[in-house]
């Protein structure tokens, strides 16, 4: 009995600094963020003033001048939590296995694959913002490949039609790494036997690949795109760095208008509208969560 | 030739291409790092026609580097140092201990995972600001190592459990306590997974934007991304010197990555295992 006390205590004690961060940081904020989604408030006034579900309602519908601009920013997210797990997997897929199948040079290729994830942030936002400008090398090489019908003479994040997919693309460039080490690690942990039996059988390369490596590799898959998802409707550094949600809105994501309801309003009382843009996202990570592990439990 | 050899031809084409798409940004970044301010202007080629150190120089001079990197170095090596000590505490209780609550805290740090971090942005920076925190670096450590919470956990709970039952009884019956087990049986054998928690925790914190610049506003504590952004919103930007910067600020990264490469990749294999 003693010893089962002592566990106890013990058990407490390793977890507490964990739990009085988390009291400070984490159940007050998270109190405070949800209270204040009921409330108006401009940050300087002593006093919030309730207003019940307005914020939401405003948000949702009732505001005109709210409404549509979070309606549009609610399309981008969607297209980038979509298209960038997507992509994501399409592309770093096939390179770990081909990356797997070869011998030389494997290890040097794969640091050079992981160095997006280990510069990504301002710095190469930065350079990928130089490199999309009219006169950038983009648009250059596009020009003396013949190709100069696609080149953007306006630069690609300056053009309404192109600037979101562009982001989406160098977030997918980012995302890559981190996918393809995983599926590597997936990759290696395969029981070669069952791929040389799948062989011996007449399976050909690509059979072995749909039939047996492919499958192996979901859970894998369900990670790389839960994390993925996650990511894309959290993130909005990138969105905030090379555009800032222009051109007119054009790149606009609800963690971007959250933010900009939250810092950039002024004396305006918008406060309690970015808290609850801030649970309205995280309402939708969960649905989006859950509706994810259900298309993927129906795949496999 | 054979169907084997234009097969591995057309996969090391493949890996090529992709290779330099990974590398291309940071390809210019050195190649604008090189270049003089005429030259940026007209850059559609890669090696620089007279290259110079100039421009790394000025940049260099232009901005307080000495300051910014050691504000990153602080803020990156405080949350690193947090992390790791908060965790894998909570974590080591979490996989081997069995004590009322610990089920339910788990649970309670990983179900944070889906709290998007703009929800808590606004409540973090109004508390920080009644707490006085808010501008200082420990106001930036706080929030940054409780949003590694939920990645922390799952990750370090699983390798800890995957460290076998008997090695903790042998050692209880040598009378060991539990936080002699902790640190000189449990740590040992999972190092690559701290390593692993370091590198995930340290790349996004030294290129952390957002909450850095709603709170600072003391420029003498700028961290490097604060810095570097300071050189773009002048009315005029001169890309050679935001390139040598971006170099300037990248590098340390790829050398710590460099150096940590093999436990880190062994950690993931350990953590995607565990």
């Amino acid at each position: 009995m003693a010893s089962r006390w002592k566990e106890w205590v013990t058990g407490w004690a390793f977890v507490f600094p964990a739990v009085a961060l988390f009291a400070v940081m984490g159940v007050y904020t998270i109190g405070s963020g949800l209270a204040l989604s009921f409330a108006s408030w401009n940050g300087f006034t002593p006093n919030w003033i309730w207003v019940g579900l307005e914020n939401y309602a405003d948000l949702l519908w009732a505001d005109p001048a709210l409404a549509p601009g979070v309606r549009r920013a609610a399309w981008n997210t969607l297209q980038v939590c979509v298209a960038v797990p997507l992509l994501t997997v399409l592309i770093s897929l096939p390179l770990a296995v081909t990356l797997n199948s070869v011998r030389r040079l494997r290890g040097l290729l794969r640091s050079v694959y992981f160095l997006p994830y280990v510069t990504t942030g301002i710095a190469t936002y930065y350079a990928w913002r130089y490199l999309l400008e009219p006169e950038g090398s983009i648009n250059l090489m596009l020009r003396s490949a013949g190709l100069g019908s696609l080149a953007q003479p306006q630069g690609w994040l300056a053009n309404p039609s192109t600037a979101l997919w562009t982001l989406i693309l160098i977030l997918v460039w980012s995302a890559v790494p981190t996918a393809t080490l995983l599926y590597l690690t997936g990759l290696q942990a395969i029981d070669p036997s069952m791929v040389e039996a799948a062989r011996i059988d007449g399976a050909a390369p690509r059979q072995v690949l749909r039939r047996i490596i492919v499958p192996l590799l979901t859970p894998m898959t369900a990670g790389i795109v839960l994390l993925g998802v996650r990511d894309s409707l959290h993130g909005f550094q990138i969105f905030l760095i090379m555009t800032n949600g222009g051109p007119g809105g054009h790149t606009n994501v609800l963690a971007l208008e959250t933010y900009e309801l939250a810092f950039f309003k002024g004396l305006a009382p918008t406060l309690g509208l970015s808290s609850a843009l801030g649970w309205l996202l995280f309402v939708g990570a969960v649905l989006l969560t859950l509706a994810n592990a259900r298309l993927l439990r129906r795949v496999r | 030739m054979t169907a084997a050899r234009v097969a591995r031809t057309a996969a090391y084409a493949a890996l090529s291409i992709y290779a330099v798409l990974s590398l291309y940004p940071f390809l210019w970044m050195v190649s604008g790092a090189f270049k003089t301010r005429e030259e940026i202007l007209d850059g559609g080629h890669l090696i620089p026609r007279e290259p110079t150190f100039d421009t790394i120089v000025t940049t260099w001079n232009q901005l307080a580097f000495v300051d910014y990197f050691r504000n990153s170095l602080i803020v990156t090596g405080l949350t690193v140092l947090g992390v790791l000590v908060v965790y894998s505490l909570a974590s080591y209780a979490f996989a081997v201990l069995r004590f009322p609550g610990a089920k339910a805290l788990y649970w309670l740090f990983v179900a944070l995972l889906f709290v998007p971090g703009i929800t808590v942005l606004l409540p973090v920076v109004i508390l920080e600001n009644r707490l006085g925190l808010l501008g200082t670096h420990m106001g930036l450590v706080l929030p940054f190592v409780n949003g590694t919470a939920p990645l922390t956990v799952l990750l370090l709970t699983a390798a800890y459990r995957s460290v076998p039952k008997e090695l903790r009884e042998a050692a209880r019956a040598d009378g060991a306590s539990e936080a002699r087990i902790f640190l000189r049986v449990y740590l040992p054998l999972t190092r690559p997974a701290h390593v692993t928690i370091a590198v995930l925790t340290a790349v996004p914190t030294w290129n952390e934007y957002v909450l850095s610049r709603v709170s600072l506003n003391d420029e003498s504590l700028y961290t490097l991304p604060l810095g570097l952004e300071s050189l773009i919103s002048g009315t005029v930007v001169r890309y050679n010197e935001v390139l040598a910067a971006s170099l300037i600020m990248v590098l340390p990264v790829i050398a710590l990555f460099a150096f940590l490469q093999r436990y880190f990749v062994n950690g993931l294999v350990g953590a995607v295992k565990g």
